[in-house]
């Protein structure tokens, strides 16, 4: 069934294809954040601290708490994209997600935060992202983001990446090297001193320069013990994000980076975000510590040298 | 036509006929033909009103929809609260008529989205129902208003349909002076003086109810707490409304305004040890841009500078006008706690002499920590007089 929302003017070609399976459950022994069991999968953690602009150092402890989950994440998103080729639903990219959590003790920190329904977001085409998993086969030529995040030992690790389904157009190609670069070049500009307010400068020139526009409603954030905390890091240029960067600071940089223009416009879900006019979108993250000198990936690949799974296809 | 006071538990809040919108509980949503948004042709004001129960916000914002009959306004009751509800009414005022409308609060991920969930909310409101002329969000009497204009204070390039226009707090002429007063333990604010701190206009009300010296007092002390704020007084909260809409308090539209807005500010000795106060400095010269964003920072995230008595000074509201090397216009400078924002205003320095003025409110402020390290760090080119 492609049409729960009858009289919805859809921006691009893709579609929700019902029903979802019934939300998958997760065994009692593994450790479960706060939200999982509101109804409304409300976080209260960070509704206390929400509207604070105070970022947590990370003590030597927690530090390794966060390295540990975050190498976690990136095993199960090497799962993931194992799995993408034509005729592959999202659906069964989710429960390979959702299974990989599971057997190495992690809760898939999506699954029910603030309701959402599965365990990980798989965005395609003109989906920017929070994507929801479902019955739709991938085609060949488009373009899919697999969002990973989970929560292991009181911690959340977090991370994603675009890869291509099949043989993809050049345009495509280009969208998501270039989005991959202005990740990579705001990493490199991480390190003690520098305003989280200066990463969209880096993001929105190196996408601009390529003719491509910057997704300004949905921002990288502080992360740790808490799915989403400050900072808030908006990837677009001139913006009023507060504090600078200090060793022990763990943040994500996520940049969609878009064909058209940038607005962006929600399904009647409530979650799935598409591009208003309808061209494609892409998008990287890596979750990161600030160190004395830097920044340490905390979710880089460990094999090829650390090159995005995308790059295998070029 | 009337806004009753209503519980937050309540839903219908008014006990006049209004007409109910179709029921949005199954109805999918419409989106309009016309995807294309360009950069906002015409932003909607939003004012903040705030102020302690009792002080005559409800009254207040009667009164603007009583006097503006012509126009589209909607009012907010209770601001948005504990972030639980999914809905929120709020009512709209046209033509003589008040009815309701809901604001649908989508949880969705408010975690990692930049703009607010209320905000998002009007603006999708606006988009399917049209938009209106004034937004108005009354805050309850302990919420930091502050916090409520930061939702509101939205980066230029978010294109939003709204803008914040100024906050406006109402107080009390028998009672404001009591609250203002009120000690609180543990080094809290007072909730009243940061009303006041961070007010772009001040209703003294009811000014009825008392003489001419306990008016003075008021006066005094709210000009003590804020140099800048604008005071008008009044009975009923009846109030020309050209003083409270269009307000323009955090845009460069009016910079020619806010330039002489700061030669007036007056500070005043502070009303009592700990309060809240303003103070104002200017200098002659040319600033490295830079230096001026290293110190504001210093200031207001990481909260660098003390007083003689080493308590770190806290600023609640900055505005000032300055002048950056290399650049012909007189630039604006804005903060709400730890918010600040440069914007270029149309006006040129041309001939003049270049004066940086600077205006802090907040706690612990002291002027010559504060002026020294500005000329030492931030002024590159000084100019004398």
């Amino acid at each position: 069934m492609s049409h729960p929302w009858p009289g919805y003017r859809y921006t691009g070609k893709l579609r929700p294809h019902y029903p979802l399976t019934p939300m998958r459950p997760v065994p009692g022994d593994i450790q479960r954040p706060d939200y999982a069991d509101h109804p409304r999968g409300m976080s209260e953690s960070e509704q206390f601290l929400k509207g604070t602009s105070q970022i947590k150092i990370l003590c030597p402890e927690d530090i390794e708490g966060m390295r540990v989950v975050c190498k976690l994440a990136r095993e199960v998103l090497d799962i993931a994209a194992m799995m993408v080729k034509p005729g592959v639903t999202t659906e069964e990219i989710d429960h390979a997600v959702h299974l990989a959590c599971v057997a190495r003790n992690c809760y898939p920190s999506p699954l029910n935060y603030y309701n959402f329904p599965k365990s990980c977001c798989t965005s395609i085409n003109e989906v920017i992202c929070h994507g929801i998993p479902d019955r739709r086969p991938l085609q060949d030529g488009d373009i899919l983001n697999v969002d990973i995040t989970v929560y292991h030992n009181g911690f959340h690790g977090d991370l994603n990446e675009t890869f291509f389904v099949g043989e993809v157009e050049e345009g495509a190609k280009k969208l998501v090297q270039t989005t991959y670069e202005c990740l990579m070049q705001a990493i490199d500009s991480v390190k003690p001193g520098v305003r989280y307010r200066e990463l969209g400068n880096i993001i929105q020139k190196h996408a601009q320069a390529n003719g491509f526009s910057v997704v300004r409603s949905y921002c990288g954030h502080g992360i740790h013990r808490l799915f989403h905390t400050a900072p808030n890091v908006p990837h677009y240029a001139k913006n009023k994000a507060v504090g600078v960067m200090k060793p022990g600071h763990v943040f994500t940089i996520e940049p969609m980076i878009c064909e058209g223009g940038w607005q962006d416009e929600t399904w009647p879900d409530g979650w799935t975000a598409v591009t208003r006019d309808g061209k494609w979108s892409a998008q990287f993250e890596h979750t990161l510590l600030v160190t004395e000198m830097g920044c340490e990936i905390l979710t880089r690949r460990l094999e090829e040298n650390g090159r995005a799974h995308f790059l295998n296809q070029m | 036509m009337d806004l009753q006071r209503h519980s937050k538990n309540t839903p219908k809040m008014f006990n006049i006929c209004f007409y109910i919108m179709e029921d949005e509980d199954d109805c999918p949503e419409l989106v309009p033909i016309s995807a294309q948004p360009g950069p906002p042709a015409q932003q909607i004001p939003v004012t903040i009103i705030t102020g302690y129960l009792g002080a005559g916000k409800t009254t207040l914002l009667n009164f603007i929809l009583t006097e503006q009959h012509n126009k589209r306004i909607a009012v907010i009751l209770n601001e948005f609260g504990e972030g639980s509800a999914l809905e929120k009414s709020l009512a709209v005022s046209q033509a003589g008529e008040l009815y309701e409308e809901w604001l649908e609060l989508r949880n969705g991920c408010l975690c990692c989205s930049v703009k607010d969930n209320g905000l998002k909310a009007i603006e999708n409101l606006m988009e399917k129902k049209g938009k209106f002329d004034y937004i108005l969000l009354e805050t309850t009497g302990l919420a930091d208003p502050g916090a409520v204009a930061s939702m509101f204070w939205v980066d230029a390039e978010l294109g939003s349909d709204v803008y914040l226009d100024g906050i406006v707090t109402v107080i009390d002429a028998k009672y404001g002076l009591q609250q203002l007063n009120e000690d609180k333990a543990n080094g809290l604010v007072n909730e009243a003086a940061r009303q006041i701190a961070l007010a772009d206009l001040t209703i003294i009300n009811k000014t009825d109810l008392v003489n001419k010296e306990e008016l003075n007092q008021v006066r005094d002390t709210v000009r003590s707490i804020n140099g800048l704020v604008k005071i008008v007084e009044t009975q009923r909260a009846r109030v020309d409304l050209s003083e409270v809409l269009d307000l323009h308090s955090f845009d460069s539209m009016d910079g020619a305004k806010l330039a002489e807005k700061l030669e007036l500010a007056k500070p005043m000795r502070p009303h009592l040890d700990k309060s809240i106060l303003t103070v104002t400095f200017e200098v002659a010269g040319e600033l490295s841009e830079d230096a001026l964003n290293a110190f504001i920072q210093d200031l207001l995230w990481e909260k660098k500078f003390c007083n003689k008595d080493g308590e770190p000074m806290t600023v609640i509201r900055l505005k000032g006008v300055v002048s950056f090397v290399g650049k012909a216009h007189q630039v604006m400078v804005q903060g709400v706690h730890e918010l600040y924002e440069f914007n270029e205003t149309p006006q040129l320095w041309e001939e003049n002499l270049h004066v940086n003025r600077l205006v802090f409110i907040g706690r612990n402020l002291d002027k010559d920590v504060l002026q020294d390290h500005f000329v030492s760090t931030v002024v590159l080119k000084a100019e004398t007089p």
